[in-house]
């Protein structure tokens, strides 16, 4: 079903949404990430795959310039959207996060708040004060995030009285909240049961329709169930991670072009 | 069916295992006994305050004057209630603001400075707070409430500061993560997400910091020096329950002994009652 | 809007770097109120250094001031150490009693003491940490000075005291006041703290230990000889120099038992002494001449240069005993 949604996908994923040109990331002196250049489409799902420790997450986040949150952490090389360099000097990092949406591994809704107030934060944090528009986009990004007939009865609980499942599909609804076009997932279902990852897996196809996303899997069958590209990661001699090569996901799994992409989805290494 | 075990069985106890408990049970008696030996004083300074202080506890001692009939306290709770309500003025904000600055912005090294700088206040004898003061603030402002509230400063502010600072450390990374990714500027992320979920702890530290404030004796002696005056000027030398005891301590008339033992009570009253706050909050606090 | 134009312009400079600055004031204001403090008492001990070398200072007794003889000299004189030995002995006293007893009742509260008894002792302990130390005061006067004269002290010295010249009293008339007292003073006040931090630093070694070794047939005791002590040594000592740093900075409950012999060391515990601090807060209030508040001020400076010496040490220890990576209170 998954092959058949992607065969069915308008040609309108051709454009390009992000492209990373010789990017390279470092925390202090150390290289995690070397020279990595990929393009990503619009309104795809793209996978990031590859044995742990090979940078797959360093690089994920220094698409939303998180990376340099980190102390010590910088880049070097370029990320493009529409033709802008974000890390132009020019260019506010607060602004790039808040068209780029990020998911981590770990469910975390923010504690203090209640399921409804999660979903808002960020525009309720950027000065958005609004209710009734606020309460639209609470019911509009929970139903997205396929969550809301779950809670819609039990808006005003704590974020953190859900399962972990549900509180995950919560940190999504609260990315979409902000309007992004671009969603990055960091190992998502990383800390969920086999049933929650399925639910997540759903709504990232679904997500595909209107959404750019990124996800960072150690798992192979999940990159070969949601994803449109995946890109094979994994790191040389000096420990730094770059990406071996990258291409269409059925392709990637059966015939990739590099020995080294095949072994690993083989399960011969990693 | 069971029998006994005989001594040649290999679950039997040998002479040395029964030395062995006998050891365990004798070291159960003495950490038992140590303890009870702890807990005793404190337990008789306890019952001591209540019972002698109980017995002149009327609203008149609360809301009379030293000069009234009968004489009473009001300017001492006064006193210490305004001069610890000015300290906490001062030494929350600075020690919340340098708490999450320390925590939030600092860079290791200047962290690492900073806690060091928070040990040093912190292990500052409060006589040199007063010294401090009576040397270098009496001579601009007099003996006076405010000259006092500088010296309880010095040893307010520390504590708040690294109560902040611990509690914020102890809020998760993914959070502060969570919500930047969420393209919330990094001081809302502060204030308002990592702060926030703190926000219980960091008022347990203010609590806990107006709490040594009130207790504090030798500084108020070398600043507010006492006052037999009810009308509540910072300006002027203050009277605080703190004063009020040790000058009536020592005292050879028993009334004022007396007097002592019910200003003690209704100080350690309010210690007890701050302290069962800060103990209510933290047990409902999210994180602590 | 199209995505690269809402990326385009940057705007937190303003609130952001405001904030950050503001927030760096605040420690630096910290940081200046601490140089304040100790650049105000070394300052105002600079008189002293003129007239009485630093070390006839710190070794020195007596404590007559500035008199003029009969031949018409002027002599100054001021000997900090009968202040600094009472302060001394008192705190080791104090310590003394209260490491042990502080440490084998956080063992008991962690590893004996049934749930619904060490959630209410844990709570006591807290309490009477927070009792202020003129309360304690109050109450060592009051009450436990004339019961430790007539129990404790007369027991000693009517049996030690006979042998051991430092423990005697005369019997005639024992002292109001004693040192001795001031040490018992300061061991109940800083039990709760070493009971405190103690308590945290016991529950911190991992209870994957203890399992280990019980399940190698050791006894309770011999598994908090063998693993919970030794694993938590570092942290304990570090709790009790804490409270050795408390006791010596104490003032205010010593002052009202300790008496104030200024002028020698007392030839036993059972006599009056003084200390340091509590000798700055009984004479700066009669301190006119520059001189006299500058030894005031020298007692001050030697006092924070020993709390500074014990926080540097506890900072270390508790810095190693959890790995270098915090440090507990």
């Amino acid at each position: 079903m998954s092959a058949k949604s992607r065969t069915e996908k308008p040609a309108k994923g051709s454009a390009t949404a992000l492209s990373l040109k010789s990017l390279s990331a470092y925390y202090g002196s150390f290289r995690a990430v070397k020279d990595v250049s990929l393009e990503v489409a619009a309104q795809s799902v793209t996978a990031l795959i590859g044995p742990s420790g090979c940078g797959k997450s360093t690089l994920i986040r220094t698409i939303n310039r998180m990376h340099e949150t980190t102390t010590g952490a910088r880049v070097e090389g370029t990320i493009e959207i529409e033709g802008v360099d974000i890390y132009d000097p020019q260019i506010d990092p607060v602004r790039v996060r808040r068209s780029i949406g990020m998911v981590f591994q770990k469910p975390n809704p923010f504690p203090t708040m209640s399921i409804a107030q999660n979903v808002v934060s960020g525009l309720r944090l950027a000065g958005q004060t609004n209710k009734a528009a606020l309460a639209a986009i609470v019911e509009d990004s929970l139903r997205k995030a396929a969550l809301w007939d779950e809670v819609k009865d039990k808006l005003n609980q704590p974020g953190t009285s859900l399962s972990g499942g549900q509180q995950q599909r919560l940190c999504i609804a609260r990315a979409i909240a902000v309007k992004p076009e671009i969603i990055l997932m960091d190992e998502p279902c990383s800390a969920l049961d086999p049933i929650a990852t399925l639910k997540i897996e759903e709504l990232i196809r679904t997500l595909r329709e209107e959404y750019t996303i990124v996800i960072v899997t150690h798992n192979m069958q999940q990159a070969s169930r949601v994803s449109d590209t995946t890109a094979f990661m994994t790191m040389g001699e000096d420990r730094a991670g770059y990406l071996v090569e990258s291409g269409p996901t059925p392709k990637m799994f059966t015939a990739p072009e590099q020995r080294l992409t095949e072994d690993y989805v083989a399960g011969r290494f990693g | 069916m069971s029998g006994r075990v005989g001594a040649s069985h290999p679950f039997a106890l040998s002479a040395r295992d029964l030395r062995r408990r006998r050891l365990n049970r004798m070291m159960r008696l003495v950490i038992a006994a140590t303890t009870a030996l702890a807990i005793l004083p404190l337990v008789g300074i306890t019952v001591l305050i209540v019972s002698n202080g109980v017995g002149r506890l009327t609203p008149e001692f609360l809301f009379n004057g030293p000069l009234g009939s009968p004489p009473g306290i009001v300017n001492a709770i006064q006193g210490s209630l305004a001069m610890t309500f000015v300290a906490t003025l001062i030494s929350a904000p600075i020690g919340i603001a340098g708490g999450v600055y320390l925590n939030e912005y600092a860079s290791p090294r200047v962290t690492a400075l900073g806690e060091y700088l928070i040990d040093v206040m912190l292990g500052v004898p409060s006589i040199l707070a007063g010294l401090f003061a009576y040397l270098a603030i009496v001579p601009l402002l007099g003996f006076s409430g405010w000259s006092a509230t500088i010296a309880l400063s010095v040893l307010m502010i520390p504590v708040v500061m690294r109560t902040t600072q611990e509690v914020m450390r102890l809020v998760p990374a993914g959070l502060r993560e969570a919500s930047l990714a969420l393209g919330v500027s990094s001081w809302k992320t502060s204030v308002f997400i990592v702060g926030r979920t703190a926000f219980s702890g960091i008022l347990t530290g203010v609590v806990l910091a107006i709490s040594r404030g009130l207790g504090e004796t030798a500084p108020l002696l070398m600043t507010a020096l006492g006052s037999n005056d009810e009308a509540i000027n910072l300006g002027a030398p203050m009277s605080a329950m703190p004063i009020v005891i040790y000058n009536n301590a020592g005292s050879s008339d028993p009334q004022m002994v007396a007097e002592a033992w019910t200003t003690a009570l209704v100080l350690f009253a309010i210690a007890l009652v701050l302290n069962v706050a800060v103990r209510f909050k933290t047990v409902n606090s999210r994180i602590a | 809007m199209a995505l690269s134009t809402r990326l385009r312009v940057r705007s937190r400079i303003t609130a952001d770097g405001f904030f950050r600055w503001a927030l760096a004031a605040a420690v630096a204001a910290a940081a200046l109120l601490l140089v304040a403090v100790i650049y105000t008492i070394a300052n105002f001990s600079t008189p002293l250094w003129g007239a009485v070398k630093p070390l006839d200072f710190l070794f020195g007794s007596g404590w007559n001031g500035v008199s003029v003889d009969e031949a018409g000299v002027t002599k100054v004189q001021y000997g900090a150490w009968p202040m600094i030995w009472g302060t001394l002995v008192t705190s080791l006293i104090g310590i003394l009693v209260a490491a042990p007893v502080g440490i084998l009742a956080a063992v008991y509260l962690v590893e004996f003491a049934p749930r619904r008894l060490a959630a209410p002792l844990t709570f006591l302990v807290e309490i009477v940490a927070a009792i202020p130390s003129v309360v304690i005061g109050l109450w060592a006067l009051g009450d436990l000075s004339p019961r430790l004269r007539d129990s404790v002290e007369w027991w000693i010295a009517s049996t030690l005291g006979h042998v051991i010249p430092w423990l005697s009293e005369n019997p005639e008339a024992p002292s109001s006041t004693t040192v001795f007292r001031a040490g018992i003073v300061l061991a109940i006040m800083i039990t709760p703290m070493v009971v405190a931090v103690g308590r945290e630093v016991i529950r911190s070694v991992p209870q994957s230990l203890r399992e280990g070794y019980i399940g190698m047939g050791a006894t309770e005791w011999e598994t908090i000889r063998a693993v919970v002590l030794p694993t938590a040594r570092i942290g304990l000592i570090g709790a009790v120099l804490l409270a050795f740093g408390r006791a010596i900075g104490e003032t205010i409950a010593v002052r009202l038992v300790i008496g104030m012999a200024d002028s020698a060391v007392p030839s036993s515990l059972f006599q009056s002494g003084s200390s340091v601090a509590a000798k700055i807060a009984g004479n700066i209030g009669e301190a006119d001449l520059a001189v006299e508040r500058g030894a005031l001020a020298g007692l001050g400076l030697a006092l924070f240069a020993v709390t500074f010496v014990l926080s540097l040490c506890v900072r270390v220890l508790i810095r190693r005993a959890n790995g270098g990576a915090g440090r507990g209170r």
